[in-house]
């Protein structure tokens, strides 16, 4: 294959939960060293906890029993079952455009086309949200793995939102509840068939890249990194990650511009949602009585949202 | 400090860049040098959100990465413009990287490191008035035309 015309396509079917993680990050090590730029696709067989790079295991939910595993990405902690459908395209860092934002609209807006050849009404939004009207309908991170720039992403055929909302240590049931609730409200499955969706984003990341699409496998190099991935994903040290900045509050992301965020003073607890900095829902915890203090914090919470 | 103002941006003439990566490094006397983003750097990563470094006591190479960003769930190394060992992490900005975007010349400065011979990096950057002035300037221009900065 010719790595300097081919879009190499790799359609890796059902995989374990550790395998759906670690099979792209060998490709980008391989892109990194010469492979072609590479779509691949995959469905985990099983439920698991995905963690963005920059963000600590104490965000997690202590009962959780799901297996985590740390992505080389961004974003935060994310639920994953077998409901969700992933693509990731993995192309040289020349190939992406220098701004960060600007490379991860670049290489959705193919995978936006193919939602819509599919028949969801998928647009990309000024925060570079996949949404169907104000409902985002894909989970996306990106990052610069060795010398290759990739985009993870996926189709949801089907959510579970509570078990989604129930991964996240949250400070109070009512903090949870309204998560629970924003999610349900702005996360929205989209049934459609893997198979076409596959198709459709094969032939529209092709025509974007300029590249002819030619199915392929790993190469000897990448198997060999599919190994140290696989230990590294497993080792306690790597999931463990690094320590975390919560400044005393708690927040949580929804999607981009849409949170929930929580924090307490003299014995109360404030939990509210917030939309593009307007505050939309407030639920207090605590004992009877005016709180005059909540202003202060609703303040403080609408000046820290998650990023 | 003298400090210019390049199509818009900011740059200290004070310093040295490495504008493949977009860091500066500041001679701070004792064989060890500061270093931080320019403003290039922070205009096209984005919002950061999260910034990590390895940690003190860790020798680094030139080109390879003492860290990271995440800027719109976007992560990406810090790519060290010389060799040496690092010896102090700016905590302040790890904590909060909006400093970076702040005052990236200054108070955001990232990381300190211990170089064996600063007089042999210098060569890999740029210095001098003339020098960082005129290759800012072709910098942004290049990003401008690539489409990578607004006009």
């Amino acid at each position: 294959m010719d790595s300097t015309k081919s879009l190499r396509v790799i359609d890796f079917g059902r995989v374990s939960g550790l395998r759906s993680q670690t099979l792209w990050h060998a490709i980008a090590h391989g892109v990194s060293s010469g492979a072609p730029p590479t779509l691949s696709f995959m469905q985990p067989d099983e439920s698991y906890v995905s963690i963005g790079y920059h963000r600590g295991i104490d965000e997690l939910n202590p009962h959780n029993e799901l297996p985590v595993y740390r992505r080389m990405v961004g974003g935060g902690p994310v639920y994953v079952d077998d409901g969700q459908y992933f693509f990731q395209i993995v192309v040289p860092l020349a190939m992406a455009p220098a701004r960060r934002g600007d490379a991860i609209r670049t290489l959705l807006e193919p995978a936006v086309e193919a939602f819509n050849d599919v028949g969801i009404s998928a647009t990309l939004d000024a925060r570079n949200e996949v949404v169907v009207g104000d409902r985002k309908i894909c989970g996306h991170a990106a990052g610069q793995i060795s010398g290759s720039v990739v985009v993870v992403g996926n189709l949801i055929t089907r959510f579970d939102h509570l078990a989604a909302a129930s991964i996240v240590r949250a400070p109070s049931e009512v903090a949870r509840e309204e998560f629970l609730a924003q999610m349900r409200r702005y996360v929205l499955a989209t049934p459609a068939d893997s198979g076409l969706f596959l198709e459709a984003a094969t032939r529209r990341y092709g025509e974007r890249l300029g590249l002819g699409a030619e199915p392929g496998t790993l190469t000897d190099e990448e198997r060999d990194q599919l190994d140290v991935f696989d230990t590294l994903f497993v080792d306690p040290e790597w999931v463990d990650g690094l320590s975390t900045h919560q400044n005393g509050m708690w927040r949580a992301k929804v999607k981009s511009g849409v949170w929930v965020g929580s924090a307490t003073c003299d014995g109360h607890r404030v939990t509210a949602s917030f939309h593009d900095d307007e505050i939309k829902e407030v639920r207090v915890e605590g004992p009877d009585g005016t709180f005059e203090e909540m202003d202060q914090l609703l303040a403080a919470l609408a000046a820290n949202p998650p990023i | 400090m003298t400090s210019l103002r390049i199509k818009g941006f900011e740059v200290r003439t004070d310093r040295l860049y490495d504008l493949v990566h977009h860091m500066w490094v500041k001679d701070v006397g004792d064989g060890r040098v500061r270093i931080g983003m320019d403003s290039l750097g922070v205009e096209t990563s984005g919002t950061l959100a999260h910034l990590s470094a390895v940690a003190v006591g860790t020798v680094v190479s030139r080109g390879e990465p003492f860290g990271s960003l995440e800027a719109e769930k976007y992560v990406g190394p810090l790519v060290a413009p010389l060799s040496g060992t690092i010896v102090a992490v700016n905590d302040e900005v790890f904590s909060d990287p909006r400093k970076v975007e702040s005052d990236p010349y200054e108070s955001g400065w990232m990381i300190e490191m211990e170089t064996a011979d600063l007089a042999a990096e210098r060569g890999g950057m740029i210095e001098g008035n003339d020098a960082i002035a005129r290759r800012f300037a072709e910098k942004v221009t290049e990003y401008r035309l690539e489409g990578v900065l607004a006009e």
